[in-house]
């Protein structure tokens, strides 16, 4: 017995001894992540505040920055779908399973929705954590954490603003959730409040913002004033022309007078404190020779990086290019496949050729006659639209901004350029022989309007279609003119200063001075204030939000029941009708959105918007 | 420095081991002989002992001895492993020649069981135990999942695809355990985590399942969904040397596949057809013009007029060719098992291939009568050559580039050896973005080389009686390289000799590399100690010990611009653009385990297990899962009470009832319980800058995932055995299953949702398997039969179920659709129905609330239907021996399950371009001209192609697996060419499938663009032994 009880010792010592000195580590169920940063390492230094205003910025980014789909839910481009990856937001997945034709979207906005309140999530996080590290800062980097608080008020402003233009009454938070249970039963709250929190995080960020940014890609006072005043017109907007759709809402003229007023000064105060001026002090350039694309106005290099940190883009989006996964996707948006195997998902309607006015007259030129190019004459007809001569004398604007049959851009592949390549609508990639030049057409099935894009298309190779670092525009200059113009017409009818900055605007189209009609009453130069908003924000994302808070679309369409409107092509065939037999319903559901059902499913507090009840 | 003297010492005591022999000791009369099995063959390694004495010696490499005897001793002993000993009295004649029997007498069936073995008799889990055969070994199989098909009930094995590399079977036991990974943990020779695909099934000795949760219960929170336990060969009890050969060489064809349209005039005449729908002829997108000129041309110019089959272009008879080399042997004091294996698998694609290599080394030595210790070592290399990852298509969202074949129109050259150059899209209006498969199968290729390494040892003793400690330590590790180089290229018109657009490659075309790598460690400590009590209380009990630890890493680079096209490596290409990627992650999982069988009487059976297991997955405060489980059973046929009726005709009864806990914790991500921001980088002036967000909540408490199991078995052998049933009937209850918990919309553009214990789940089953075993004269024959049923149910979800396939009291993914009215044939159909802007030739749908209109309240739930697996599974298999002859048939099918037929390839709302368009959809479709179409009308409404009992088909089936035919020839002949044995053989596999089902096959559970069919082959082999 003792001879085993002693074996059973060394036995427990040797088992003892394997486990104590072989095992693989005594921190065997603690784990550290390898390349995720732990939560309690960050709120640590000065320097994180800046670093999650950055991841902000990132996150805020991808709601605004494709809001070029949002232009076909006007008449003058087509978005026929998305280059958007679903499951991704930075590429895209905000804007994903939208619709995006001229009526029938206001349901498929889920996503967008869930996502700008994503962005809300992501400012508050920032403002909250900072906020905490104010008392105990020094009062040296005091100002440096409240310009951080500043810049993510500004995008949570931005992004409940967006909520309230599509949806009215939404749900408001300005704290971090911890839990589904902090907002699982938040209600609606009225539009009017939201707007007064947006105007305090705008008026708190023009306080603390810098009058220019230490460096592009950060906002400064001009964009928290141009948004304060682009808010309180809409609200104006809102309050002159009614929101039926929103029955919580009450339109009351006073109000509407008075934010007219308030988005005027905000909008004056952006135009003459901040010594800002348009793309190439708003000169038209040169418009080159016709077809050709080696020369190009002024206004095409707007759209390009070169003009990224421009102080006419008031507050724009970076983007990053090649091996930086930051890059934009406008050029497989709105390119065909001839260039880097792009997919065309936007180009113009026909309707857009007719709007852009003559150098010569400063008016509207004779309609373009739609022409099949098989019959006679039809490319030397005097206004047919597939003759290239008919498109000579136009706005700048136009060259820059569509190309028709004959222009020329540079193909390229594989990151080379392929040379130059005309576009001729359904040629596909053919050979064709201009001027004793052989070439390639350009290759897209993705237009039907016999149009296809060039504003935001590269005319150098080198990056790929998704590689694109062009600083996305979300508030620009020329467009705090047209919304300055437009409030002060609202108010006292055509003011000189208001008419002077629509002509400047004109004026990189190398267009005319405006008549004295088109500036004699308030009608007139409402019109001609909206006709520079169509050309000059072409493919911007303004117009679908225009038509709404004018309450335009039964204008600019028909009227409910009416017999719709078709879209065409420069051969002359109707492509696609719209408004057809339409019902009053179809028209609200266009002015305003649904509110998630998948969300009112789990949140009986949660009202739905009466279209769509 | 301290585990190089431990492996120099280990070194010590083996080196001397491997060089001696034994001492021979020389005194007085010398005995010689030769000592042999009773086919003639000799048996080297046999020890002869002279009885009462310690002189002794082993019989040499021929099975020869020689011994001196001093006088006065009488008796010589023959012992050898494995064989009778036997004492020969010694006479005057000095030379011996003796017989050895080999020991088969009343050797008690044993079991591998978790962290042991077991008598069969004396189970009481639900154990399946599966012989590693010839008849398995010698089919034209590529790895081992796909051979358990039909063999176990309760295994439900399902393969999906035919494809070189990517054609291995998913296991599922007792139905869908967790909607979690449910996958069966595989044991290799007591090693967690071992791929099962990669294993030489030629190596293999035996494979047990584990279905319940007493006998999985040491594997606790591993083995929620059933444990399969893999026992490779070793030398063991073999005596002598054996080597063995083996060799087999399959032809390969698919099961069965589309029927493409290598007809590009008929295929735009479909698409005019479709057109004519909603078009004016004069506004078709393909004219009649380019119709009737590719109809003229094609028959003299197929340069620039091609009707392509593709099917033959891009497709080639498969092959797989097996070879593998053994040698194994042991003495008293060792035994080892070395092989190697090449399985070389040419796929049905060109340029799909898939090669791979195994080596093991197994051994064992016994160093004192009570220490033991060992050493494994399986090492396995792979090439895997494939264009898409699923052969045809690949399902990761990544993949937009349209390279389905279903864009493979007929109207491309594939290539043209004259000029070099790959075709493209040529006719006016087709869309330039159709594609040329053939381009892709020979310039685009993606390689796969991976080496995995599994080393193993252990060391055991038993200081006193009964008592054993063992030490096991074990090593897996991997490296993946993976690479492609594409071929620039470009698509061309051989009618305009001209480059078109679409660039298949780009001549910026550069490198890409990535290499995972990683290793799994495990260290187990065990005691064991095993007594008998009073003669009839068998006691054994087991405390284990256990440490397991992963250890990934992933690193990929590319650049652009490759230096010239034949080189492949990184730096074999320009650094103007270039990427990175890389991460690393690792687990642990700390465990203690136990186990005490108790026997009395041999008939009253007792089993208790326990595991404790921590994971580094959750937060500490709640790492670990306790799972205990515990087993009666009761032979009953061993009562003398019941002996006098059951004698005569039930030889064997025993009854089994188990219940118990396991856990899973295979949803939850290595890190996703700790708190953690995540990178969101910016660019600021130009430049990129960092920034971090709050993505994460997470659930603090969330733990492990529970699933108990009730199991209730009777194991019968009537008739002397002849006939043997094991019969099981179980209930597994999967509680608290980990889900990312549903949120309010305002949270989950930011953040993911966190996990946590969200709904149960529940399976029933039976299970039935029957054996007959019995001889007439010669001629041996076997019948076995196995099934089993299981029905899968939801029971509870604490999240929000909206409308869909999921609910409460349904099976997970029950069929849930819109009824059909069938094809409305006329106008006065469509007025009948329900309006839902029905023309004729549309698929009518059912009203079925009767509101007027077709929407989803129309859709019906078939509660007993389920879409993803079968119900049923069954298998027959049946083996006869005469002589040398011998046949064997295996059957295997399923029944129970139901899916929507709708595919890229069957769909009547057909594109307008580019489209690759077969037979079915040119004469199945109704028209006017085809009335009696069993289609809907082609480019109809969309919901002829939605999710109705018009598409839903019936996916029971019945294959014919495998038949096997071999020949052993007779010994008679092969001793004179010393060969032990040698069998010749053919074997099909996958010869007949009989189904209602319309598409494919039954089995595959594919997306709506994978194509790839199963397998079926007819092999030739060999196998020698010497």
């Amino acid at each position: 017995m003792k001879r085993s009880n002693f074996k059973i010792l060394v036995l427990s010592a040797f088992a003892g001894l394997a486990l104590n000195t072989i095992s693989c580590t005594q921190n065997l169920l603690e784990q550290t992540p390898t390349v995720d940063l732990p939560s309690s390492a960050f709120w640590n230094t000065e320097a994180d505040a800046t670093t999650a205003l950055m991841g902000a910025y990132s996150a805020v980014r991808p709601l605004f920055d494709r809001d070029y789909y949002l232009d076909g839910q006007s008449e003058y481009v087509r978005a026929r779908g998305t280059s958007t990856t679903s499951g991704n937001l930075r590429l895209g997945d905000a804007y994903n399973g939208g619709n995006y034709n001229p009526s029938g979207y206001g349901s498929s906005f889920d996503k967008m929705y869930m996502y700008l309140f994503g962005g809300v999530n992501r400012c508050n996080y920032v403002i909250e954590n900072v906020k905490k590290m104010l008392p105990t800062a020094k009062a040296t980097s005091v100002p440096g954490l409240e310009l951080v608080i500043g810049e993510a008020r500004l995008l949570r402003g931005m992004v409940y603003f967006r909520l309230i233009s599509m949806w009215g009454d939404v749900p408001y938070f300005t704290k971090i959730a911890y839990a589904d249970a902090d907002v699982a039963t938040l209600s609606r709250i009225p539009i009017a409040q939201i707007k007064d929190s947006i105007m305090a995080d705008f008026s708190y960020a023009f306080d603390k913002l810098p009058v220019k940014a230490s460096v592009s890609g950060r906002a400064a006072k001009p964009a928290a004033l141009a948004f304060r005043g682009k808010l309180q017109l809409y609200w104006a907007c809102w309050n002159k022309n009614g929101w039926p759709e929103l029955d919580t809402f009450k339109p009351s003229a006073a109000a509407a007078t008075d934010a007219y007023k308030a988005a005027a000064a905000d909008f004056n105060a952006v135009i003459n404190n901040y010594g800002l001026a348009l793309f190439r002090n708003g000169d038209p350039g040169d418009w080159g020779t016709m077809g050709n694309a080696d020369v190009l106005p002024n206004y095409f290099y707007l759209f390009m990086p070169a003009a990224n940190a421009d102080p006419e883009l008031i507050m724009a989006f970076t983007h990053g290019g090649t091996g930086s996964n930051q890059g934009e996707e406008l050029m497989r948006d709105f390119a065909g496949r001839s260039h880097e195997g792009s997919q065309c998902w936007v180009s113009p309607r026909y309707e857009i050729a007719d709007r852009y006015q003559s150098t010569i007259t400063g008016d509207f030129a004779a309609p373009l006659i739609p022409t099949n190019p098989t019959v006679a004459g039809a490319r030397t007809k005097l206004n047919s639209a597939v003759n290239p001569a008919s498109y000579a004398n136009r706005d700048y604007r136009m060259k820059s901004s569509i190309m028709w049959d004959y222009e020329m851009s540079l193909g390229m592949v594989s990151l080379a350029s392929t040379g130059m390549c005309p576009f001729i609508y359904k040629s596909w990639a053919a050979t064709v022989v201009i001027n004793g030049v052989s070439y390639i057409t350009y290759n897209t099935d993705g237009t039907n309007s016999g149009y296809v894009f060039r504003k935001f298309l590269r005319n150098y190779a080198g990056q790929g279609r998704s590689d694109g670092n062009y600083s996305w525009p979300v508030m620009r200059l020329a467009d705090v003119y047209l919304m300055y113009a437009e409030a002060t017409n609202e108010i006292n009818g055509p003011q000189a200063d208001a008419i002077a900055l629509v002509n400047k605007i004109r004026h990189r189209g190398n267009l005319p001075a405006l008549a004295s009609s088109k500036t004699g009453d308030k009608a007139s130069f409402f019109s001609a204030i909206e006709q520079e908003r169509i050309v000059e924000l072409l493919a911007e994302g303004q117009r679908g939000f225009d038509l709404r808070r004018w309450r335009a679309i039964e204008r600019v369409w028909c009227p409910p029941y009416g017999v719709g409107v078709w879209r065409i092509d420069t051969n002359g065939a109707n492509q696609s009708q719209y408004f057809l037999n339409t019902s009053e319903l179809a028209y609200q559901q266009c002015y305003i959105f649904r509110i998630p059902p998948g969300e009112r499913n789990r949140n009986p507090n949660l009202t739905q918007n009466k279209p769509w009840m | 420095m301290k585990k190089n003297r431990v492996f120099i010492r280990l070194l010590m005591v083996l080196i001397p081991w491997l060089l001696a022999g034994l001492s021979v000791v020389a005194q007085n009369t010398v005995y010689t002989g030769k000592v042999t099995e009773q086919d003639g063959s000799s048996i080297p390694g046999v020890s002869v002992v002279v009885k009462g004495q310690t002189l002794g010696t082993i019989t040499d490499m021929n099975g020869k001895f020689s011994i001196p005897v001093p006088a006065g001793s009488k008796v010589l002993i023959f012992s050898f492993i494995g064989l009778k000993s036997q004492e020969i009295t010694l006479g005057s004649n000095t030379t011996l020649n003796v017989v050895m029997a080999s020991e088969t007498v009343d050797v008690e069936e044993v079991v591998v069981v978790g962290f042991g073995t077991q008598k069969k008799v004396n189970l009481t889990g639900a154990v399946a135990a599966v012989k590693i055969d010839e008849k398995l070994t010698n089919r034209a199989l590529t790895n081992l999942s796909s051979g358990m098909s039909g063999l176990v009930p309760g295994l439900a094995v399902t393969q999906s695809s035919g494809m070189a590399g990517n054609d291995n079977a998913t296991m599922i036991i007792r139905g869908l355990g967790t909607i979690n990974s449910s996958s069966p943990l595989v044991v290799v020779d007591g090693m967690p985590d071992v791929d099962i695909n990669r294993i030489n099934m030629n190596d293999v000795e035996s494979i047990s399942v584990l279905k319940d949760a007493a006998s999985s219960a040491v594997y606790g929170s591993r083995a929620a969904n059933g444990v399969i336990l893999i026992t490779t060969k070793s030398g063991k009890g073999s005596g002598k040397t054996a080597i063995n050969f083996s060799s087999s060489y399959a032809l390969e064809l698919p099961t069965k596949a589309y029927d493409f349209m290598a007809d590009y005039p008929r295929a735009l005449t479909l698409e005019q057809r479709a057109a004519s729908v909603n078009t004016l002829r004069s506004n078709y997108i393909y004219k009649d013009g380019t119709v009737d000129q590719w109809l003229a041309l094609g028959m003299i110019n197929p340069l620039q007029y091609p009707n392509t089959d593709w099917w033959n272009i891009i497709m080639r008879n498969g092959q797989v060719k097996n070879y593998n080399l053994s040698v194994s042997g042991s003495n008293d004091k060792s035994n080892f098992f070395i092989s190697v294996g090449v399985m070389d698998q040419k796929g049905l694609q060109i340029n799909n291939n898939n090669t791979r290599y195994n080596a093991r080394f197994n051994y064992d030595y016994k160093v004192k009568s009570n220490v033991n210790v060992g050493a494994k070592f399986a090492g396995n290399w792979s090439k895997y050559t494939y264009y898409y990852a699923q052969g045809f298509t690949d399902p990761a969202s990544t993949n937009t580039a349209g390279y389905d074949m279903q864009y493979a129109i007929a109207g491309i050259t594939p290539y043209d050896p004259v000029s070099g150059n790959y075709g493209g899209v040529m006719a006016y209006s087709e869309d330039p973005q159709a594609y040329n498969p053939y381009t892709n199968y020979i310039n685009n290729l993606n390689y796969q080389n991976r080496q995995e390494a599994n080393a193993s040892i252990y060391g055991d003793w038993t200081p006193i009686k009964g008592l054993t400690a063992r030490v096991d330590y074990a090593l897996n590790y991997y490296n993946q390289f993976a690479w492609s180089a594409p071929t620039p290229n470009q698509a061309f018109n051989f009618q305009t000799n001209a480059f078109g657009s679409r660039v298949y490659v780009g001549a910026n075309a550069g490198v890409s590399n990535s290499t995972n790598t990683g290793y799994k460690t495990q260290l187990n400590g065990s005691l064991n100690y095993h007594t008998t009590i009073a003669k009839h209380h068998d006691l054994n009990a087991m405390l284990v010990y256990s440490e397991e630890y992963w250890y990934d890493r992933y690193e990929s680079a590319s650049r652009n611009d490759r230096l010239y096209p034949s080189l492949h490596e990184i730096d074999a290409a320009l650094t103007t653009i270039q990427s990175t990627a890389g991460n690393s992650s690792t687990e642990g999982l700390r465990s203690y385990i136990g186990r005490l069988n108790y026997t009395a009487y041999d008939k009253y059976l007792f089993e208790a297990n326990f595991r404790y297991d921590g994971s580094s997955k959750f937060l500490p405060g709640h790492q670990f899962g306790f799972f205990p489980s515990a087993a009666l059973g009761w032979r009953f046929t061993q009562e003398d009470f019941l002996k006098k009726y059951t004698e005569g005709w039930l030889s064997s009864g025993k009854m089994r009832v188990s219940y118990g806990s396991l856990g899973n914790n295979s949803g939850v991500g290595r890190y996703e319980q700790q708190p953690t921001l995540g990178a969101s980088a910016y660019m600021t002036g130009g430049t990129i800058v960092n920034g971090f967000i709050s993505q994460k909540m997470t659930n603090q408490s969330l733990s492990w995932e529970t699933t108990t199991v009730f199991n209730i078995g009777f194991d019968l052998g009537f008739f002397k055995n002849h006939l043997t049933t094991e019969l099981d009937y179980y209930d597994r209850l999967t509680s608290g299953m980990n889900q990312p918990s549903s949120m309010s919309n305002l949270l989950t553009g930011a953040y993911t949702a966190p996990r946590v214990n969200i709904g149960n789940l529940r399976n029933r089953g039976t299970e039935i398997n029957i054996t007959w075993k019995d001889n007439i004269g010669k001629f041996n024959y076997m019948v076995n039969a196995n099934a089993s049923y299981n029905a899968t149910r939801l029971e509870s979800w604490t999240g929000y179920l909206d409308k869909g396939y999921v609910f409460l009291n349904m099976p997970y993914h029950f069929v849930y659709g819109y009824q059909d009215n069938g094809i409305a044939k006329t106008w006065a159909d469509v007025y009948k129905a329900t309006p839902q802007g029905a023309s004729p030739g549309d698929l009518l749908l059912k009203d079925v609330n009767g509101d007027g209109k077709i929407d989803g309240n129309d859709m019906v739930a078939q509660s007993n239907v389920q879409r993803d697996r079968p119900t049923t599974n069954f298998g027959l298999t049946t083996s006869c021996s005469w002589k040398g002859f011998d046949l064997s048939l295996l059957l295997q099918g399923s029944a129970g399950r139901k899916d929507y037929w709708l595919n890229s390839f069957n769909t009547t709302n057909i594109p307008q371009t580019r489209y690759a368009s077969s037979w079915v959809q040119w004469n199945n479709p109704w028209s006017v001209s085809n009335p009696t179409g069993i289609w809907p009308r082609l480019a109809g409404l969309g919901n002829n192609v939605a999710q109705t009992s018009f598409w839903l088909d019936d996916l029971s089936y019945l294959r014919v697996k495998n038949i096997q035919i071999g020949y052993n020839l007779p010994k008679k002949w092969l001793t004179k060419l010393t060969i032990d044995n040698l069998r010749i053989y053919a074997s099909g596999e996958n010869l007949a499938t009989f189904t209602k089902f319309r598409g494919l096959d039954p089995e595959c559970l594919g997306n709506a663009s994978d194509m790839y069919p199963l397998n079926k082959s007819f092999s030739l082999g060999i196998n020698l032994g010497f």
